[in-house]
């Protein structure tokens, strides 16, 4: 029985018409397959369903180890090296996709690594305690899902010893920090900036980086905007993107600029596939801000350059490494000129003998060009910071193979201090970073230090601060 | 005229072969290998077209209203035609781009690599490397020519042969694992120095195959008829041979995790996801025939809401951890929950908006999808949801000490989820409401005539298949552990829709293989990841111009089709013989 | 139909709560809150003081400026949404990428032009010759299009091409992608074209001047297309009834080819206006001017020219003018990132009120 219109002219107001369809003619073919049948194989599926997941285990997982004593009882277990075979060495980087170069060059970085552990760049793998070491990489897509894929298959692999990864801090917040740290593998990272992966309430505890805290360098572009013998600036406006990389940057400026005496005039999120940023530029344009910070990427960020070069000329547009490409100068022209960008300076290493004189020659030589961003220098010192963990913790065995602890090499590595690495000195805390005393450097286009910038490209102001000295 | 035809066909394969070769399907793959070191990605890419020309060449022909099939010596001069005729207009593609400079070219199409030149001309100079494209696409075309000119017992087997080896091929990541897994020896199958099948193992894959597709042929049909007589029954829906195959897939979907590990679990388990929400969404337009552009709104009402429900955190740095709203409660308390909450939202949201004709009701869903994208990532909702860094520490959906987040655990657990969304589904399809959805998609007005109310049915729709996607964004909130916005773009909503039609609109069945193939395959080929996105729209081109009704059509739908083409068919020939024509007897509406 | 009688068929009759015109009051009253919503936001908005990030009246002409500017190109990429919809009943989602083809295709004759010069020492040929490369590459892809994805649909239930078009949007897109790389690149822009000009005391970036010139134009041109010659009278004839149109001797295929070759153009000039206004192109640069087109052309009432024109700079203005205006007044941080939000919320209430678009019929049809 249904209400509805039914046959016109039936209806009149205040009326309704029941049509009535005779409930005989229904179908009922196939006349074993009724619904209770349907109900007990679904149950019987249910119930094998759980049954199944309850006895299933996976590959991978605690391994008693056959070395020594510590392998059977200790928690997460240990590596077993066989005495011919390799340490494997994992990497999860964003290899594909429009942020590549970000992964790809840390690859290429680690690979530089394993060619420098018999002390030379020559193109030879060396060996860690008389193995050799091979790379395992797992594309991470530059996401979550893409972390958790490359992170499964990672932590499904019980030879990993350690995970050098992820290029984005998408990939690693709550995924693969927690999917291989579950398995106690090691997690470090060359290129994470995300303040959230080391906050203490959400750190965990198998996870580290060694590269730069972004509320480091968020406090140093305030203290920078601040300066009354650099920028000067009272009032400053934001624009962050739909990324956590933006945001984590945003929040920490915007929090060390207020608590530097100045004002924040507006702060706006847009979209980094946008386009038209005239409606949002005016609007922040009205409050007149000395400074206008947008740490976004670069198509949105060029087109912003552009923009705001017409809607807001007075004011002074800062950026920062997410934009620092040979791309932004091309694309903004003449529009570029002015604007500053923040990046980790590594200028004085770049003099630095090693640096320039053996790392950066035998990259070109391997890779046929200049690396193609900043990072790859602090992936560069994470893998060594592993190797020399490694070096400390692994059971020789008499057969030739090696047990290393997985609980111990975690220790080893945050218990690293004083290390001089082609970064800088590195020290870890225990909330995982391990970039201590953070240079920022900020540039002044055209002076970017990219391909296609004009002129002095050493940054013009640079800051040094730990952790401590920021909000 | 024919040849005409052929060297068309053969033009255009040559342009195919162009576009292959521009959009870098060539020139990123000379190194994946898939049988020996010989056969590779790119060189299966270069004469694909040719061989493919061949055949559509050498298929026969419907002329004058009959159906002509070519002899074999016609079938190959056509096809050879084609062939040549493909390899000539990508060779002059090739020669004209060394007369200009692949250098220069470059500078507009990226993919016109030193390598991409050195591969086409097969390491030649111009001249040769051209004629050998020529030779190479007209043997291919010939090859697919005679192919689809031989005699099915000849062809069936051939076919199935080279399908299934270029699949071991492709899949040389996954069937190594899970041979491994069952501790079964694979290196005679795969190579461990370059990746891809040895020759011995694709002889003996190919044999195999064209031995199961020959006897299938030969056998199969006295097989089924003996099975149907033995059940007693017969009709397409409930047949004995469907049900042995439901049965035999069913296994292998329930087994599968434990043989396959954890990796390909994982890909399994996201699969599951989107088979849950192909469901939902299969309810809402194949069910009810309502075009939903924006499903990825249910999907991330249902996986916010049970993060907040069961006690997820913020992540975003400088920000109090506990969101606005926040509840402790268990997975399973909260799912109804979520169900109901995504059910609400369904009617409040559709209600104003299922009046308005179908494409401007595609408008708006798209926009409802869009809007929900926007504000949880947006900083006004930062306090509740996160904003773009998202939330975290989502529950593991555990019973008992029994936690769901492993990767073989939580495909099981989606599994059953995806069964029970079945079921209902099941049930609702073959319940009045589903036949009242059945006449509203098929003719609205009448529906409404006979008294069905159309809002209504459309309300109920949308809020049951709505909750069913919530559903699966709660168990993909399980799956991550993790959320963030990125996870919520318009192109969930789009991908949904696609498994739904490839495999089958108002088909579940088809909605898990369309899933399987949709999501299961471009997760198990990572090497494809970038190529992903433009192999999903050519094949949703393709499924809608070539076979609208999918991979595995809902067979109530196809038996409404043929029953009514029958009776046409009969009414036509009684007309034709003088005799009084039958009534027309038509499935059709509430009946 | 076996064993079935007559349906019984009897009135009923409705208690009082039954009887009230239920749609017609939620109506009214979410005409009262919608009013209300914006009354109160736009009078807490313009009496906030400037301190409080209230707007000057030259921002509000600027965001009208800007509104309208971008209003304009969405006009133009509307008008081919609606033409092919108004002849064939359908979407055509993948028009986007018709534009972004053009655009894109353009960019590199662009480059070249400017790193010769040519484009500063003759801009009018220069433009004249990029738009026709612009205009060429879209309405090969439009035509293309609908040849190999539209046409065997012809008569497939609605929904089956509206698929298809996304499935090719896609393609495209990737297409585009996989051809010249994800990264985007700087379109040049001829000096003549640079800085503002003072048109009525408002001053007004130069090429948004010529984007309202030319929009206007092409709109206004292809209104008399239609409405006077042959080719314009058989689209209509088209769009009316397919198959009498065809008795009476019009080729249907051909007006429907050249139907997407209109679109087509237009796009194609859009799209060299949208990339001189912005200076970038991207293979993405398609899909949300795309959607923001469509919407233009639903808001405005589908299948009809005046519509698309009149959705196109309403959606302009609405994306410009609409969040400042309402939303600061409620003090939700940044505004701006709600913007499509905002679109379309306003989308779905025109047509909730007025389901056939600002200028249908006001009924919803039922086909």
């Amino acid at each position: 029985m249904t209400r509805g219109n039914g046959p016109p002219g039936l209806a009149k107001p205040g009326w309704d018409v029941i049509v009535t369809l005779d409930p005989r003619g229904t179908e009922k073919k196939g006349g074993f397959m009724n619904h209770r049948s349907w109900l007990k194989a679904f149950a019987l599926v249910a119930v094998l369903s759980i049954v199944a997941a309850a006895c299933s285990n996976d590959t991978g997982g605690n391994n008693t180890g056959n070395g020594g004593v510590d392998c059977a009882t200790v928690e997460f277990g240990c590596v077993e090296v066989g005495a011919d075979e390799a340490i494997n060495l994992g990497a999860a980087q964003v290899i594909s996709g429009a942020d590549s170069t970000l992964g790809q060059d840390q690859v290429n970085a680690i690979n530089l690594a394993l060619d420098y552990l018999d002390g030379t760049f020559d193109q030879k793998n060396g060996t860690l305690l008389d193995h050799p070491v091979k790379l395992t990489v797992e594309d991470e897509l530059c996401s979550a899902e893409g972390g958790q894929t490359a992170g499964t298959a990672l932590a499904a692999d019980s030879s990993i010893v350690a995970v050098i990864g992820t290029s984005c801090s998408s990939a690693a917040l709550g995924v693969a920090d927690k999917l291989l740290g579950d398995k106690g593998i090691l997690l470090i990272s060359g290129s994470n900036t995300s303040p959230a992966l080391t906050d203490p309430k959400l750190h965990n505890p198998f996870y580290a980086r060694t590269a730069h805290n972004d509320r480091i360098q968020g406090a140093i572009v305030a203290e920078f905007a601040l300066d009354a013998g650099q920028l000067g600036a009272k009032t400053a406006a934001t624009i962050a993107d739909e990324s956590p990389y933006t945001q984590g940057l945003v929040g920490a400026f915007e929090a060390n600029f207020e608590a530097g005496g100045g004002t924040l005039t507006g702060s706006e999120q847009v979209n980094s596939e946008d386009t038209d940023f005239k409606p949002v530029l005016r609007s922040l344009a009205e409050q007149k801000p000395d400074v206008l910070y947008f740490p976004i990427f670069v198509a949105a960020c060029t087109l912003i350059i552009k923009q705001a070069a017409e809607i807001m000329p007075d004011t002074t547009l800062i950026v920062s490494d997410g934009c620092l490409s040979s791309d932004t100068l091309k694309n903004a022209g003449k529009a570029a000129d002015g604007v500053w960008a923040s990046s980790p300076d590594l200028s004085a290493f770049q003099t630095d003998e090693f640096y320039s004189g053996e790392f950066i020659p035998a990259y070109k030589a391997a890779f046929g060009s200049d690396p193609l961003s900043v990072f790859h220098a602090h992936a560069y010192d994470a893998t060594n910071v592993v190797f020399d963990a490694i070096k400390k913790v692994a059971i020789k065995n008499d057969d030739g193979s090696l047990s290393i602890p997985r609980q111990e090499l975690r220790d080893a590595v945050f218990a690293t201090s004083g290390y001089k690495g082609v970064t800088g000195t590195i020290t870890c805390l225990p909330t995982g970073d391990c970039a201590t005393d953070v240079k920022i450097g900020l540039f002044l286009a055209p002076g970017w230090p990219v391909e296609g910038g004009k002129g002095d490209t050493s940054a013009k102001y640079t800051d040094t601060k730990s952790l401590d000295d920021v909000l | 005229m024919a040849r005409t035809r052929w060297i068309r066909m053969g033009a255009a394969a040559g342009v195919v072969m162009v576009f292959l070769a521009l959009v870098g399907l060539i020139g990123g793959f000379t190194d994946v290998n898939l049988i020996g070191d010989q056969i590779t990605f790119a060189g299966l890419m270069l004469v694909l077209p040719a061989f493919a020309a061949g055949l559509v060449a050498a298929a026969p022909r419907v002329e004058g209203g009959e159906r002509y099939e070519m002899r074999l010596s016609e079938a190959m001069i056509a096809a050879a035609v084609a062939g040549a005729a493909a390899g000539v207009t990508f060779a002059l593609a090739v020669v004209l781009a060394d007369w200009i400079g692949a250098e220069r070219i470059r500078t507009v199409f990226l993919n016109v690599t030193p390598q991409l030149m050195e591969f086409v001309n097969f390491g030649q100079a111009t001249a040769p490397g051209a004629l050998l494209i020529v030779a190479i696409s007209t043997l291919a075309g010939v090859i697919g020519g005679t192919l689809r000119a031989a005699p099915p017992p000849v062809r069936r087997p051939v076919t199935s042969a080279v399908i299934v080896t270029l699949m071991f091929g492709f899949l040389q990541r996954v069937i190594p694992i899970a041979l491994d897994q069952l501790k079964l020896e694979r290196d005679w199958l795969y190579s461990s120095q370059f990746d891809g099948l040895t020759w011995i193992g694709a002889v003996v894959v190919g044999v195999v195959t064209a031995g199961i597709s020959g006897l299938n042929a030969r056998f199969g049909e006295r097989l089924r008829g003996g099975l149907a007589q033995a059940g007693g029954r017969s009709g397409p829906t409930f047949s004995p041979v469907r049900l042995a195959t439901g049965a035999i897939a069913l296994g292998l979907l329930l087994v599968a995790p434990l043989l396959l590990g954890s990796v390909i679990s994982e890909v399994l388990g996201t699969v599951m996801v989107f088979a849950l929400l192909g469901v939902g969404l299969n309810i809402v337009v194949g069910y009810a025939g309502l075009l939903d552009l924006g499903y990825v709104f249910f999907f991330a009402l249902g996986a916010y809401s049970l993060a907040l429900l069961t006690g997820a955190t913020l992540n975003a740095y400088g920000i109090p951890p506990e969101p606005a709203i926040s509840g402790h409660l268990n997975f399973y308390v909260a799912i109804p929950i979520v169900m109901v909450i995504a059910a609400a939202a369904g009617v409040l949201v559709g209600a104003p908006v299922l009046r308005l004709r179908g494409d401007y009701l595609a408008l708006v869903t798209l926009g409802l999808g869009e809007m929900v994208t926007v504000l949880v990532g947006s900083p006004w909702f930062v306090p509740l949801v996160g904003g773009p860094s998202g939330m975290r520490g989502i529950t593991d959906a555990a019973i008992g000490g029994l936690a769901f987040r492993d990767p073989q655990r939580f495909y099981y657990l989606a599994l059953a989820f995806v069964g029970l969304a079945a079921f209902i589904s099941w049930r609702l399809a073959t319940s009045r409401i589903g036949r009242a959805w059945t006449a509203m998609r098929e003719d609205e007005q009448t529906a409404d005539a006979m008294g069905i109310s159309t809002t209504r049915f459309k309300l109920l729709a949308f809020a049951i298949g709505g909750s069913i996607g919530s559903l699966g964004g709660a168990l993909f909130a399980v799956k991550i552990g993790s959320l963030t916005p990125a996870s919520f773009q318009v192109l969930v909503s789009i991908q949904v829709l696609g498994l739904v039609i490839l495999g089958g609109m108002g088909s579940i069945p088809g909605v898990i293989v369309g899933a399987l193939v949709l999501v299961g395959l471009p997760g198990l080929l990572r090497e494809f990841e970038e190529y992903r996105f433009l192999a999903y729209g050519a094949a949703v081109v393709a499924v809608m111009v070539l076979r609208p009704q999918g991979l595995v059509p809902n067979v109530r739908r196809s038996r409404e089709l043929q029953d009514e083409e029958r009776a046409q068919d009969e009414w036509a020939k009684a007309v034709e013989e003088g005799e009084t024509p039958p009534e027309i007897a038509t499935t059709g509406a509430a009946t | 139909m076996a064993g079935t009688e007559a349906p019984r068929v009897e009135a009923v009759r409705l208690s009082r709560f039954e009887q009230l015109p239920w749609r017609r009051i939620i109506l009214v009253i979410l005409g009262i809150v919608v009013i209300g919503v914006v009354a109160v936001g736009a009078t807490r908005t313009l009496t906030l003081a400037k301190a409080d990030g209230g707007y000057s009246a030259g921002a509000w002409r600027d965001f009208v400026v800007q509104g309208a500017a971008q209003g304009a190109i969405f006009a133009m990429i509307a008008l081919g949404y609606s033409l092919v919809y108004g002849i064939l009943r359908m979407i055509n989602f993948a028009h986007g990428e018709v534009f972004m083809a053009g655009a894109f295709g353009s960019f590199f004759f662009a480059d070249a032009y400017e790193k010769s010069g040519f484009l500063d020492r003759d801009p009018i040929l220069a433009l004249a010759i990029i738009t026709a490369v612009a205009v060429g590459i879209s309405v090969g892809t439009a035509v293309l299009l609908e040849r190999l994805a539209y046409r065997p649909l012809r008569n497939a239930p609605r929904l089956v091409p509206l698929i298809t078009a996304i499935g090719a949007s896609l393609f495209l897109q990737n297409t585009f992608r996989g051809f010249f790389g994800p990264q985007p690149y700087g379109y040049p822009k001829p000096v003549v074209l640079a800085g503002n000009i003072t048109v009525l005391g408002v001053p007004v970036q130069r090429i948004q001047l010529l984007v309202l010139v030319v929009a206007v134009i092409c709109m206004t041109v292809l209104q008399w297309f239609v409405s006077t010659t042959t080719t314009g009278r058989s689209m209509r004839a088209v769009a009316q009834d397919r198959e009498i149109a065809s008795l009476m001797g019009i080729n249907v295929d051909r007006v429907i080819v050249i139907t997407f070759a209109i679109g087509g153009v237009l796009a194609g000039i859009a799209g060299v206006l949208y990339s001189l206004t912005f200076e970038q192109v991207q293979f993405t640069m398609g899909f949300r001017p795309g959607i923001a087109a469509f919407t233009s052309a639903v808001l405005g009432g589908i299948g009809s020219i005046g519509g698309a024109a009149l959705g196109g700079f309403v959606i302009g203005l609405l994306q410009a003018v609409g969040p400042p205006l309402i939303l600061t007044g409620f003090g939700i941080p940044s505004v701006f990132s709600l913007r499509d939000a905002f679109v379309f919320l306003v989308l779905v209430l025109v047509l909730v009120f007025r389901p056939g678009g600002l200028l249908g019929t006001g009924e919803a049809e039922k086909v």
